[in-house]
C-alpha cells in the first residue's frame, strides 16, 4: 500500500507542477484537464490513505445492546412533541430528552422509506412515520408526522405551523419540568422555544418550564379555533379525495388527487 | 490620490515596473516584528480557520482549527494563538525608561515595543473581530475558557484599534504601508492584493510587472493573502480535508494557502527596510512606545475590557485625537521627504530654490525690542501660491520659522522670525548661504491643543448624559459563540 | 422609436442560438453599477450569459463563492424559518409591531415549480383583498427586463392585516455591535428594492394600490458572534429609484443597437453538449464592436471585467487606473498621450494647457527629488 501511496504522491506532485506551468501558459483547457486529474489522483491518495481497516463499532452499538433504529427514535421524538415539525426540532427534541444520538442526515430518506415500507405491506407495522398534508392535500415540505395520529393532525393550515409550534413549546416545558436536572441540550432548546413565545422570560436567566407553558397556551388560545376548523375541512378533504397511502405520505400531484376522486 | 502619484502611475505602466512616491521609510520597522497571517472561515464573521505567525521568517508558527464549526477548537485555536503572542508581548515589558514632562507625573515607557504586521486592511478588519469576540469570555462560569483567551482579546483589540491611528506602526498592514512607498501601475482597488501589488515593485527575474501582477491573481499560483479563502480551494481543496477528519490533512492544506504569503511577508518587510526611516520615524514610535505602555499597565491594573462601544465624549476625543495625529503625520511625511513635499510644492504651499543674496544681520525694532530677522532672497521654478505674512518652516533648520515678505516672478523674499536666538550676529550656518537650496513651506506642525470636550461626568444630555462607568457583564461573557 | 417587439428581437439576434441567461435579483440590481457601459448594457438587455462569454474568451470571471458560505447561509436561513418562522415573527412583532393573532403562513415552495408564479399572484391578490396572510415563504414575482421577463424569488414577504407588505431579506453576515460591513448592506438593499419593485409591479397589475408594498424592507441578519438574528428595517427608496431609472434606460438599447453592424452578433453557438463552438477570436471582435467604459470597479460587479480590463491596458487607456486618477488627468485618456504631455513631447490640444502644466511640473519635482 505504501508503495501505491508513493506513486500517488510523486504523481500529484508532478501533475501539480504540470497545472501550473498550463496556467501560467493561460492554457485554460489544458490547465482544467490536468486539475481534474490532479483531483482524480489526490481522491485515490485519499482513499488510501483513510480506509479504515474494518468498520468500527459505533458507540451504542457495542456491548451486544442493540440500538434503537432510527424510525423508532423519529417515532419517540414526534410521540414527544404530539404534533407534525421539521427534522431540525426532531433532532433537538430527541437530543434533549433521549440518550442514542440522531443526525439530521439520518432523517433524509426516512420519509421514502417508509412510504416504500407501507406500500409493500400495508399496516404491518403498527406506526409509520409518514408526512403532514398542505392545503392542497400535497406533503409539507420537510415536516414529519405519525400515521396513528387523527388526520387533522396531520394536515397543516396556514396557521398550523405556528400552531403546532406554541403545542410543541408545551410538551417541551413540560417534559423539561418532570426532570430535576435536565441535560444541556434540553435547557437550549427551552430556551430557544421560550424566545419566541410571547411573555415566556426572557434575557439570560434560564427560563422557567412552568412559565413558558403557561404563556404559550395564552397564545394558543388566539389561534386554536380557527385552525382545528380549517383542519377539520382540510381532514374531511383528505379522507374525500385520497388513497389511503396518500392519506399518510401525501398526494404527489394534483391528479392523484383527483383520481381518488372520479373513482369515488 | 495627487497628480504626482497619478504620474508615477503612468510611468509605472510604461516602465512595466512600480516607481517611487517616497524616498524615506514612513513607518517604524521593528527588530522584531510579528508577522501575523490569518484565515477567516468563508461566510462567518469571526471564525477563525489558520493563522501562520512569527518573528523568524525561517520558523513560522502554523495554528489550524481543523473543524472550524466546532466552538471547541475554536477556543482551543484562541487559547494557543494566546500562548504565542502573549509572551511576544509580554517580552516588551521588561526594559523601560521614566520619563519626566512638565505639568505631568512622570511614568515609565518601554524601550521597545511590539509590532504586528498584516498582509492587508482586511487583515485588521478581521483581527479586530477576533478580538471583539473574545475579550469578554471568562475563564469561569458557563462558558469557560483559557484564562489567557480574554487577555489575547484585549491586545487583539487593541492592536487593531492603533492600526486606525494615523502614523502609528504598532499594527501595519503590508499592502497600505507599500503602496505608501511605491505606485504601481495599476488601479487602487488591485493593490489590495498583496502578491501582486509585490509583483510591480519587485517582479521575479525575467518577468515585467504587468506580468508578475497578473499572475499574482491566478490564487492556484498565489493563494489570497487573507483572510478570505479562495472559494475554488475552499470547494476543491479544504472542504474535503475538513470531512476526512483528519487533522493532519487539514493542516498541510492551510499550510499551502498560507506560505506563499508568508514569504511575500518577508519580501515586504526587506524592500521597506531597504529604504532610510526618516526623521520623524522615531518621536512617531516613541508615541507608540507610550501606548504601548499605557495599555500594558491598564491590563496590569485590571481595568475592565475595552468596552463595546465608545460614549459620547469617549469618541469625540478619540475622533479629534485622530484628526489631529492625522494632520502631525501628514507634515511630518512632508518635512522628511522631499518628494512628500514635492505635492505641496506642486500645488503652491512649498517651493524650493536657490538663495540668491541674504541679509543676515538685519534687524528689526529699537533698543531692547530689537531683533536679529534675517532676510533671505530665493529664487524658485515653483509655483507659489503664498501671500506675504504667511509663517512658513523649513525642514532643513526645523527650530526656525519665518515670514513671507514678497513673491514676484520666481523670486521670494522672506525673513526668519523664530529660532535666531537673542544674539546680535547669527550662530554660525543658522542663515541660509548664498548658493544653498532651501525649501519653504506654509505647513507647520504645531497645531492647536486638543478639542475643549466635557468631563465624561459632564456629558450634556443632547449626547446621552454622563454614561454609565463600563462593567462587562455575564450577557457579554455568555454571548453565544456559534 | 422601435417598438418593444422589434427591439426584443433584435436583442434575440445578438444573443443567436445561445440560450438566454435569466437574470436574477442580484443581476438587475448589478444593472445600475456602471450605466455608461453600451458594451454592458447590450449583453445584458439581450440576456447573454456572461459568464460563459468570458470563459470562452480566456477570462473566466473572478467570482466564486465558498461552499461554506453557501452552506452558512442556507442554514441562518433554515434557522430564521424554523418552527413556523418562530424567529421571524418574534422578530416581525418586534420591528413592524405585527399584533399576535397574524401568523398566517403560505409556503409558496408547496406548489410545483410551474405553478408558483400563478399561484404567488393569487395569494397576493387575496392578501390585498384583506383575507388573511401573513408570511409568504419564497413566493415568485416577475419583472420585464428589456422585454424578457426576470423571475424573482425573495425569502419572505410579510403582510401585514390593515397594513403593508414588506420584503424580509434574510443575510447570514454578522451585525457585530450595531454595525454590518456596509458593502455587504447596501448590495443586500439594492436586490431588497428589486423585489419591492416587482412586488409593486405586480399589484398594480391586480389593480391594487403599488403603494401597499413598504419602502422599508426588513433585513435580518445574524447578531454578533451567536447565530441568533435581529432584524432592522432599512429605507430603500434611494435604491428603487437608481433601478427605476437604469430600467427606463434600458430603452435607449433602441439607439445602442442601431449603431451596431450589421450581422454583429454576440452567440457563443453552442454545440450539442452546450459547449460554444465559436472561434473565441471571433467573439472577442464582435464584442469589441461595441464599446465598453472599464473601470476598476468592475472587476466587482462584472462577468466580462478581465476581458475588459485586458483591452484597457493593450489600449493604454488611463481609466485603468481608476476614475480618480481619469478625473486627476482631466481628460487625458491614454497612458502614452498623458506621458507625452509630461515629458513636453507633445503640445497640449485646446483646454489642456493647464493640465499639461501640471503634468510638466510634476514630472520636472519627480526628477528632481529622485536625482
Amino acid at each position: 500500500m505504501s508503495d501505491d501511496l508513493d506513486a500517488l504522491e510523486r504523481r500529484i506532485d508532478l501533475l501539480r507542477a504540470q497545472v501550473r506551468t498550463a496556467a501560467r501558459a493561460r492554457e485554460a483547457a489544458l490547465a482544467r484537464e490536468l486539475r481534474g486529474q490532479l483531483r482524480k489522483a489526490e481522491r485515490a491518495w485519499d482513499t488510501l490513505v483513510s480506509a479504515p481497516p474494518q468498520v468500527a463499532a459505533r458507540p451504542g452499538e457495542q456491548e451486544g445492546r442493540v440500538a434503537v433504529p432510527v424510525r423508532e427514535r423519529v417515532h419517540r421524538a414526534l410521540t414527544l412533541l404530539g404534533v407534525p415539525a421539521a427534522g431540525r426540532l426532531v433532532v433537538s427534541v430527541h437530543d434533549a430528552f433521549f440518550a442514542e444520538p440522531l443526525r439530521s442526515s439520518q432523517l433524509t430518506t426516512l420519509r421514502r422509506d417508509e412510504e416504500r415500507t407501507f406500500r409493500r405491506s400495508p399496516y404491518a407495522r403498527p406506526h409509520y412515520v409518514c408526512a403532514a398534508l398542505t392545503d392542497r392535500l400535497t406533503p409539507a415540505r420537510g415536516l414529519l408526522a405519525v400515521s396513528t395520529w387523527p388526520q387533522e393532525r396531520r394536515v397543516v393550515g396556514p396557521l398550523s405551523p405556528r400552531v403546532d409550534f406554541l403545542v410543541a413549546t408545551v410538551q417541551v416545558a413540560a417534559c423539561a419540568g418532570r426532570l430535576d436536572d435536565p441535560s444541556p441540550a434540553a435547557r437550549r432548546l427551552l430556551a430557544r422555544m421560550a424566545r419566541n413565545v410571547p411573555d415566556a422570560g426572557s434575557g439570560f436567566g434560564e427560563p422557567d418550564p412552568e412559565r413558558v407553558a403557561v404563556a404559550a397556551r395564552a397564545e394558543l388560545a388566539v389561534h386554536l379555533e380557527a385552525d382545528t376548523r380549517q383542519r377539520a375541512e382540510l381532514a374531511q378533504r383528505a379522507a374525500a379525495q385520497l388513497d389511503e397511502v396518500a392519506c399518510l405520505f401525501g398526494a404527489a400531484t394534483l391528479s392523484d388527487v383527483a383520481r381518488k376522486g372520479a373513482c369515488a | 490620490m495627487s497628480i504626482l502619484t497619478s504620474l508615477a502611475r503612468l510611468r509605472a505602466i510604461k516602465e512595466g515596473v512600480a516607481q517611487p512616491i517616497a524616498t524615506v521609510r514612513h513607518c517604524h520597522l521593528g527588530r522584531r516584528p510579528m508577522v501575523f497571517v490569518p484565515l477567516r472561515l468563508s461566510g462567518e464573521a469571526a471564525a477563525p480557520l489558520a493563522v501562520m505567525l512569527g518573528t523568524d521568517r525561517d520558523a513560522p508558527e502554523l495554528l489550524v482549527v481543523a473543524q472550524p464549526r466546532n466552538r471547541d477548537l475554536r477556543f482551543a485555536f484562541t487559547a494557543e494563538l494566546a500562548r504565542v503572542l502573549l509572551p511576544y508581548v509580554e517580552s516588551f515589558l521588561g526594559q523601560s525608561e521614566t520619563v519626566e514632562k512638565k505639568n505631568a507625573d512622570p511614568y515609565q515607557r518601554a524601550l521597545d515595543a511590539p509590532q504586528l504586521l498584516l498582509p492587508n486592511p482586511s487583515g485588521v478588519a478581521f483581527t479586530r473581530l477576533l478580538g471583539r469576540s473574545t475579550r469578554f469570555r471568562r475563564p469561569d462560569g458557563p462558558y469557560p475558557v483559557p484564562a489567557e483567551v480574554p487577555l489575547l482579546g484585549r491586545w487583539l483589540t487593541y492592536f487593531a484599534e492603533r492600526a486606525a491611528h494615523p502614523g502609528s506602526s504598532l499594527t501595519l498592514a503590508a499592502t497600505e504601508e507599500l503602496g505608501r512607498h511605491w505606485a504601481s501601475g495599476q488601479s487602487g482597488l488591485e493593490d489590495a492584493n498583496l502578491a501582486a501589488l509585490l509583483g510591480w515593485i519587485s517582479p521575479p527575474p525575467g518577468r515585467t510587472g504587468p506580468q508578475a501582477a497578473q499572475e499574482a491573481e491566478d490564487p492556484l499560483i498565489w493563494p489570497p493573502a487573507g483572510p478570505a479563502t479562495d472559494p475554488g480551494f475552499d470547494a476543491e481543496v479544504l472542504a474535503p480535508a475538513i470531512e476526512s477528519g483528519t487533522v493532519e490533512r487539514v493542516t498541510e492544506a492551510l499550510r499551502t494557502q498560507l506560505a506563499p504569503t508568508w514569504r511575500l511577508m518577508w519580501q515586504a518587510v526587506d524592500l521597506l527596510r531597504a529604504l532610510p526611516e526618516g526623521a520623524s520615524v522615531a518621536t512617531r514610535w516613541e508615541s507608540d512606545r507610550g501606548s504601548f505602555s499605557m495599555m500594558a499597565e491598564q491590563v496590569a491594573e485590571g481595568a475592565p475590557p475595552q468596552a463595546r462601544r465608545d460614549g459620547a465624549v469617549a469618541a469625540a476625543s478619540r475622533l479629534s485625537r485622530m484628526e489631529r495625529a492625522q494632520a502631525a503625520f501628514e507634515v511630518q511625511r512632508a518635512y522628511d521627504d522631499p518628494l512628500v513635499m514635492a505635492e505641496y510644492r506642486l500645488t503652491g504651499e512649498a517651493f524650493a530654490g536657490e538663495v540668491i543674496e541674504t541679509d543676515p544681520e538685519h534687524t528689526e525694532g529699537e533698543g531692547r525690542s530689537r531683533k536679529l530677522r534675517p532676510v533671505v532672497l530665493v529664487k524658485t521654478d515653483d509655483p507659489v501660491r503664498l501671500s506675504p505674512g504667511a509663517t512658513l518652516g523649513t525642514p532643513d533648520r526645523r527650530g526656525q520659522a519665518a515670514q513671507l515678505v514678497d513673491v514676484s516672478d520666481g523670486l521670494v523674499t522672506l525673513k526668519i522670525t523664530k529660532g535666531m536666538g537673542r544674539g546680535r550676529t547669527p550662530a554660525p550656518g543658522s542663515v541660509p548661504e548664498p548658493g544653498e537650496r532651501v525649501c519653504y513651506t506654509s505647513l507647520t506642525d504645531d497645531f492647536q491643543g486638543s478639542a475643549a470636550l466635557p468631563d465624561r461626568d459632564a456629558t450634556p444630555w443632547t449626547h446621552g448624559g454622563p454614561p454609565q462607568e463600563y462593567v462587562p457583564n455575564d450577557e457579554d461573557a455568555q454571548e453565544e459563540w456559534a | 422609436m422601435a417598438t418593444v417587439g422589434e427591439r426584443v428581437s433584435g436583442l434575440d439576434s445578438l444573443r443567436g442560438t445561445t440560450p438566454a441567461k435569466p437574470h436574477d435579483a442580484r443581476a438587475i440590481a448589478a444593472l445600475a453599477a456602471n450605466p455608461g457601459c453600451a458594451r454592458r448594457a447590450l449583453m445584458d438587455g439581450a440576456g447573454v450569459d456572461k459568464d460563459a462569454a468570458a470563459r470562452h474568451l480566456g477570462f473566466p470571471a473572478p467570482f466564486g463563492q465558498s461552499p461554506f458560505a453557501i452552506t452558512r447561509g442556507n442554514a441562518f436561513e433554515a434557522l430564521v424559518k424554523a418552527d413556523g418562522c418562530a424567529e421571524l415573527l418574534r422578530l416581525l412583532r418586534d420591528v413592524l409591531r405585527l399584533p399576535i393573532d397574524e401568523v398566517a403562513y403560505q409556503d409558496v415552495q408547496n406548489v410545483g415549480a410551474h405553478l408558483r408564479h400563478a399561484h404567488t399572484r393569487t395569494l397576493f391578490d387575496r392578501a390585498a383583498r384583506g383575507e388573511q396572510g401573513t408570511l409568504y415563504d419564497h413566493p415568485l414575482l416577475s419583472l420585464k427586463i428589456a422585454g424578457h421577463t426576470a423571475f424573482l424569488e425573495p425569502d419572505v414577504v410579510a403582510f401585514q392585516h390593515g397594513g403593508r407588505f414588506h420584503i424580509v431579506e434574510i443575510k447570514s453576515f454578522a451585525v457585530i455591535d450595531g454595525q454590518a460591513d456596509p458593502a455587504s448592506v447596501s448590495a443586500a438593499a439594492r436586490q431588497a428594492a428589486v423585489y419591492v419593485l416587482a412586488l409593486r409591479t405586480l399589484l398594480e397589475e391586480l389593480g391594487h394600490d403599488p403603494l401597499l408594498v413598504a419602502h422599508d424592507v426588513v433585513l435580518v441578519c445574524p447578531e454578533n458572534f451567536a447565530n441568533r438574528p435581529m432584524a432592522t428595517l432599512v429605507d430603500v427608496r434611494r435604491q428603487l429609484a437608481v433601478l427605476k431609472r437604469q430600467l427606463a434606460r434600458m430603452t435607449s438599447i433602441d439607439r445602442l443597437l442601431a449603431e451596431l453592424p450589421e450581422g454583429v452578433s454576440f452567440d457563443l453557438l453552442p454545440g450539442e453538449d452546450g459547449a460554444p463552438t465559436r472561434s473565441a477570436e471571433a467573439l472577442a471582435e464582435a464584442i469589441q464592436q461595441v464599446s465598453a467604459r472599464y473601470a476598476p470597479d468592475c472587476l466587482s460587479t462584472c462577468d466580462l471585467c478581465f476581458f475588459c480590463r485586458d483591452e484597457a491596458r493593450r489600449d493604454g487607456a488611463s481609466d485603468q487606473l481608476g476614475r480618480q486618477v481619469r478625473d486627476e488627468l482631466g481628460g487625458v485618456a491614454t497612458v502614452e498621450e498623458a506621458l507625452a504631455l509630461a515629458d513636453g513631447l507633445r503640445e497640449p490640444a485646446p483646454g489642456q494647457e493647464e493640465i499639461a502644466r501640471l503634468l510638466r511640473d510634476a514630472e520636472r519635482l519627480r526628477r528632481e527629488c529622485l536625482a
